[in-house]
């Protein structure tokens, strides 16, 4: 390797120090709430609790450890992940691949593309999608949170379009050698597209655990609900439409003041991805496929 | 006949996301039609009385729809050319970075405002910029004179388009960076046998390697050019800066909040949603016309 | 050719099976006019005579939904769920009632889910509804009659109940002589506007309560100023204040009464007041409002005001209270409860006490509504016996007694917060207040009384000895100060709230009907329209902007809402 030169190193510390602002901008919100559930909860109330724990304590967690409800939700959130990653991921493939070929080797494609685009901006809103999910049977249950969008359009298109950078002489390949299009999907497309697939099996991973309104609409009792969900009830504060507060409002008002078991709460929400996405994520750094042969 | 059979196979494979699609996707759009009635729940969509299109003379004369209209379009387009710009430039500089930690770490670092929601976000950043937040507090470092932010109306549009590219720009940058991993690799070694410098690599190969995928994010996001981020305003917003950051969503979610008018509600998502079908469809087409380039 | 075909047809079916479904959902509704006569036979041969608390022979199934908090007494047992809780057993051992919630969900989300079981044609038996909802299904027909059922099985307590604001409530949700819902309502003096201020910081600058808006100026003025806290510091101002000028806590509606000008209720819509001729006049139009802003203004310039306060909302006001920034709020009586409480438990030095708000010339007179509450229970017309709402209401009640007491433990998993439908005494804090002032001053260690109202009685009883004894076992001392001074206190917040009422010092808000036409229409607007004028008149754009406001404001709907809000106040109205 050559020396790098006065002006590629100049860019180099620029570059660095650069994106290490980004990276302080981006973890700060964490530490606040970090702080903010480690500190004593008259100081965090008070707003006093900015960068570092004020009245440092660890109660919030250990009451977290606790609570039934969290762990109870947890586990939902877990199972959803899994049958709704796997569920989404295999519709991605199976639709993305025919509609990844040209006109010419799948003559209806363009109908079946735009069949799909155009639920990406029309929809039937809240109350008509809450009947169809009804109708079908799925309330209370958590396929209610994983059907109604098993096929995700956006990430589908974009999976297409990494299908398509494949090159074509990959598949004639194949075909010559006799492997229908199944065999040319699982063992051809799929392996080479690794950096796409962990990219959009981040992207739906994160939705899943991150999505939390369907909990709300479709499932019929809390303890079914998916941790996000749960969480929400916590953050929510009282109605912005009450026009008075009742006796009973008052006491829940009182409640809403653990300002501290909230945070934990919230920052144990954000960690389970937090930890996988590393873990994801050497998939898609160029290293695996671009740096390997190149270094 | 051996090509039949492919396509057949095809259509199967297609045949369960169609399904779905048309019971989840399509079976709702049934509720379309709230958008031409005196909507009553408790009627439904076949006993409400029917109103022609007077929902829509109805939001569209609100006395502030234009100025709604217009900020809804000023803020959108803003975030759409940063939401854009932003994670190409973060991607194409993380793609300089050697130190693989240093990458990993900066990615995660980008990524982790999108796990929060607005409702925790807002707060933060009302804070930062309050007067007597970190950022005022720098200004008077500087002796600059402290700033209202949050109570200017261009400032206070500044903060919540600048505010959304940082906590989304982590996705976009990813979609671009799996891009740029997809890159062959053999090009790269070729100019720089050429004798190309980094620049030119980056000119020549790695932007043009990824102009199908920002371009397809690009008219992706057309779609969304009347949702300027109903949540994030409804959170940070307060009424000195209304005439500045009332979009539509805010404007119908007031409107609902009072009563729920579901028939103007529908209205307006109808509204959107044909215009953006439009625009993503003519940009499909001249993509497809100039370029002989399929969007998807 | 052929595939298009195929496509057609599955297009079709599903859409035609959509169109199936939902059409039978409404199909349903015109057979349930019929259970309505089949009630009446029911209620007519069930036993002899009719008991409030008679146990069914046969288990009799109720169906509800339910919007619900987290448990409220922290020694709930953990991970108990709404089905299991204890009132629900003893409801079925005490009257065979069996209830089955069709869902439970969050609060804040009830209104949301609840519009999808409307829509969905999906109603329980027993209806938690707001005036809106109790409006539209009354309107559809979907309300039982429960004239019969509440003559006949309500008890004597809850009689008493309803019976004391003169049936005032009770009329209002009635209908050609047909009672459709027992409302659950509040005393409207609860409303009532104080003025809590910091004792310690008029003490340490030896100045006294204001009596008068020039008094109170000059003691806010004095608390950003004079360091009322001795810290050494610049980090107090006067008046806490948040962003929505009109609402339940923490805002302006005190400081405008002040100024005999009374421009909401607290939900950002006009309040109603008679102009002496029998005529409604929206308070929020009136000059007096006007005088009022121009003193916000100059109060924000001077720097009693948070600069920033139009970017706070409760919590962030919450927060300047409880750090000890602002010593002056206005507000309800129960501001010990919560927030005070939590600034008593930071700073042990912190007195916050309660005075009439200040006025031009002497106290000022506060506004104070004609119904408080907005939540009624009815029961849908297809439930077969409609008495069961009414002997469950009497069972919530029945289980205030002493004789239940033991059992009733939320470490049992009694969780009362949970238990639909339930009826309060009306006149509970007042209640309260006598009760713990009689047992205090007959130096009782325990409270006597043996009614319905033992529970809540006693609960403040203990907090406020704990409170006087200064013991901290129990509960911290601002918690213990908080039940104390709220509820119990000669001059705390109810104290205070009895004695302006005795001197007659408030205004009445007339309008206590549903929204009217226009109000739904236009209320939003006109809503905006005076959060933006209001906020930026006191961030300092000229006070003439009211007249222009008041213009706009009559032109955009507001003529109209008054001639609406007179003419239900001609016919409607129970004066």
């Amino acid at each position: 390797m050559h020396r790098p030169t006065m002006s590629r190193r100049l860019f180099v510390l620029l570059n660095t120090l650069l994106l290490t602002t980004i990276t302080v901008l981006g973890i700060i919100p964490f530490i606040h709430l970090l702080s903010i559930s480690l500190s004593s909860n008259t100081a965090a109330m008070a707003g006093e609790v900015k960068l570092w724990p004020v009245g440092f304590n660890v109660d919030a967690y250990r009451y977290l450890g606790e609570k039934v409800e969290f762990f109870l939700s947890f586990g939902v959130s877990l199972e959803r992940v899994v049958l709704g990653t796997a569920v989404n991921m295999f519709l991605i493939f199976i639709t993305a691949y025919p509609l990844s070929k040209s006109k010419e080797q799948f003559k209806h494609r363009t109908l079946y593309v735009w069949f799909f685009a155009i639920t990406m901006f029309f929809g039937g809103g809240l109350i008509p999608t809450y009947i169809t999910v009804k109708n079908t049977g799925l309330i209370d249950s958590i396929w209610a949170l994983i059907l109604p969008g098993a096929l995700n359009v956006w990430n589908m298109v974009l999976m297409l379009n990494f299908f398509r950078t494949i090159p074509k002489e990959l598949d004639e390949a194949a075909t010559i050698d006799g492997a229908g299009h199944w065999r040319v999907l699982w063992s051809i497309y799929l392996p080479v597209s690794l950096p796409s697939i962990a990219t959009i099996g981040l992207f739906t991973i994160v939705g899943h655990w991150n999505s939390w309104f369907d909990g709300i609409l479709y499932l019929n009792s809390p303890e079914k609900y998916p941790l996000q969900t749960y969480l929400s009830t916590l953050i929510m504060s009282i109605n912005s439409q009450m026009t008075s507060i009742s006796i009973e409002q008052l006491k829940a008002m009182e409640n809403l003041s653990e300002k501290t078991l909230r945070t934990a709460q919230i920052f144990m929400g954000a960690l389970p991805i937090m930890l996988v996405y590393p873990f994801l994520q050497k998939y898609f750094v160029k290293g695996i496929t671009v740096g390997s042969v190149k270094e | 006949m051996r090509t039949l059979k492919k396509e057949y196979l095809l259509h199967l494979m297609l045949l369960p996301g169609v399904i779905v699609t048309l019971i989840y996707a399509y079976g709702p759009m049934v509720g379309l039609v709230m958008a031409f009635q005196q909507f009553e729940p408790l009627s439904g969509f076949f006993h409400s009385e029917f109103v022609g299109f007077e929902n829509f003379q109805y939001v569209f004369g609100l006395p502030d729809f234009k100025q709604v209209m217009w900020n809804t379009l000023v803020i959108s387009v803003f975030k759409m050319v940063l939401h854009l710009l932003v994670p190409l430039i973060l991607a194409l500089l993380l793609n300089e970075v050697t130190r693989k930690w240093f990458s990993r770490f900066v990615q995660s670092a980008i990524f982790l405002p999108f796990f929060l929601s607005w409702t925790v976000l807002g707060g933060v950043i009302i804070e930062l910029f309050s007067l007597s937040g970190p950022v005022n507090g720098l200004l008077t470092a500087f002796h600059l004179e402290p700033i209202m932010f949050m109570l200017d109306n261009d400032w206070f549009r500044g903060i919540i388009i600048g505010s959304d590219v940082w906590k989304g720009m982590g996705y976009n940058m990813i979609v671009m960076l799996a891009a740029i991993a997809g890159i062959n690799a053999n090009l790269y070694e070729a100019a720089e046998v050429d004798g190309a410098g980094k620049w030119k690599q980056m000119l020549h190969i790695t932007l043009p390697g990824m102009a199908p995928i920002v371009i397809l994010l690009a008219v992706l996001s057309l779609g969304g050019i009347l949702n300027a981020g109903f949540e994030q305003i409804l959170i940070m917003y307060n009424p000195t800066v209304y005439e500045g950051s009332d979009i539509i969503d805010t404007f119908v979610y007031r409107l609902g909040m009072f009563s729920q008018q579901f028939g103007p509600a529908a209205a307006v998502g109808l509204f959107k949603s044909v215009i953006s079908l439009v625009l993503v469809s003519v940009t499909y087409y001249a993509a497809y016309k100039y370029n002989n380039y399929r969007i998807f | 050719m052929k595939r298009i075909k195929l496509w057609k047809m599955i297009l079709l079916a599903t859409l035609s099976l959509f169109v199936i479904s939902a059409c039978s959902g409404q199909g349903k509704e015109p057979a349930s006019s019929q259970p309505q006569t089949e009630t009446k036979e029911e209620g007519g041969t069930a036993a002899a005579p009719p008991d409030p608390l008679g146990k069914y022979p046969e288990t009799v199934t109720v169906t509800e939904v339910m919007g619900f908090n987290p448990p409220e007494d922290p020694r709930t047992p953990k991970g108990i769920t709404p089905e299991q809780n204890a009132y629900l057993k003893d409801l079925k051992e005490m009257l065979n009632i069996e209830v089955k919630y069709k869902w439970t969900v969050p609060s804040s989300q009830f209104s949301q889910k609840f519009s999808l079981a409307l829509a969905s044609g999906d109603l329980p038996d027993i209806l938690e509804l707001d005036g809106k909802n109790f409006e539209k299904l009354k309107k559809q027909g979907m309300l039982a009659d429960l004239t019969e059922a509440y003559n006949d099985y309500a008890s004597p307590t809850l009689k008493k109940y309803m019976e004391s604001d003169g049936g005032f409530a009770m009329k209002t949700y009635s209908q050609d002589g047909k009672q459709l819902g027992i409302p659950a309502f509040e005393d409207p003096f609860l409303s009532t506007q104080l003025l809590w201020i910091r004792k310690d910081w008029l003490d340490n600058l030896k100045l006294e309560p204001p009596k008068t808006m020039d008094e109170l100026e000059m003691v806010a003025k004095a608390f950003v100023q004079q360091d009322p806290d001795q810290n050494g510091k610049n980090d107090t101002y006067g008046l806490v204040l948040q962003k929505n000028l009109f609402f339940w806590g923490f805002d302006a509606r005190g400081f405008f009464n002040g100024f005999g000008a009374y421009p909401s209720m607290g939900d950002g819509q006009t309040a109603w007041i008679q102009d002496g001729s029998g005529k409604l006049i929206p308070g929020l139009i009136q000059p007096e409002v006007k005088t009022a802003l121009g003193k916000l203004q100059s109060w924000y310039k001077e720097g009693i005001l948070d600069k920033e306060f139009a970017l706070k909302d409760e919590n962030k006001a919450v927060e300047d209270i409880t750090a000890g920034k602002v010593g002056i709020s206005y507000g309800e009586w129960w501001y010990p409860n919560w927030p005070l409480n939590l600034n008593v438990d930071k700073d042990p030095n912190a007195n916050w006490i309660a005075i009439q708000i200040p006025g031009l010339d002497g106290p000022g007179k506060s506004l104070v509504p004609k119904i408080r509450g907005d939540k009624v229970y009815a029961v849908n017309k297809k439930m077969k016996n409609p008495e069961a709402a009414i002997k469950m209401i009497n069972f919530y009640i029945e289980m205030g007694n002493k004789e239940y007491l033991n059992q009733n433990q939320a470490e049992k998993g009694y969780v009362y917060n949970w238990f639909s439908p339930r009826i309060y005494n009306p006149a509970q804090i007042e209640t309260i207040y006598t009760e713990v002032n009689k047992a205090l001053e007959a130096n009782q260690t325990e409270i006597t009384l043996d009614d319905e109202n033992y529970k809540n009685v006693a609960d403040v009883f203990k907090a406020t000895k704990d409170y006087l004894a200064g013991d901290t076992s129990n509960a911290s001392k601002g918690v213990n100060w908080g039940q104390y001074f709220s509820r119990a206190a000669k001059d705390g917040g109810w104290g205070l709230t009895r004695q302006i009422k005795e001197k007659q010092a408030f205004v009445n808000h007339e309008f206590y009907g549903l929204p009217t036409a226009t109000q739904v229409e236009k209320g939003a607007q006109l809503d905006k329209l005076m959060q933006e004028t209001f906020t930026k008149i006191i961030m300092g754009s000229s006070v003439d902007e009211f007249d222009k406001f008041v213009a706009s404001w009559k032109s955009l709907g507001g003529d109209e809402i008054t001639q609406e809000v007179n003419d239900w106040y001609s016919q409607q109205a129970v004066k």
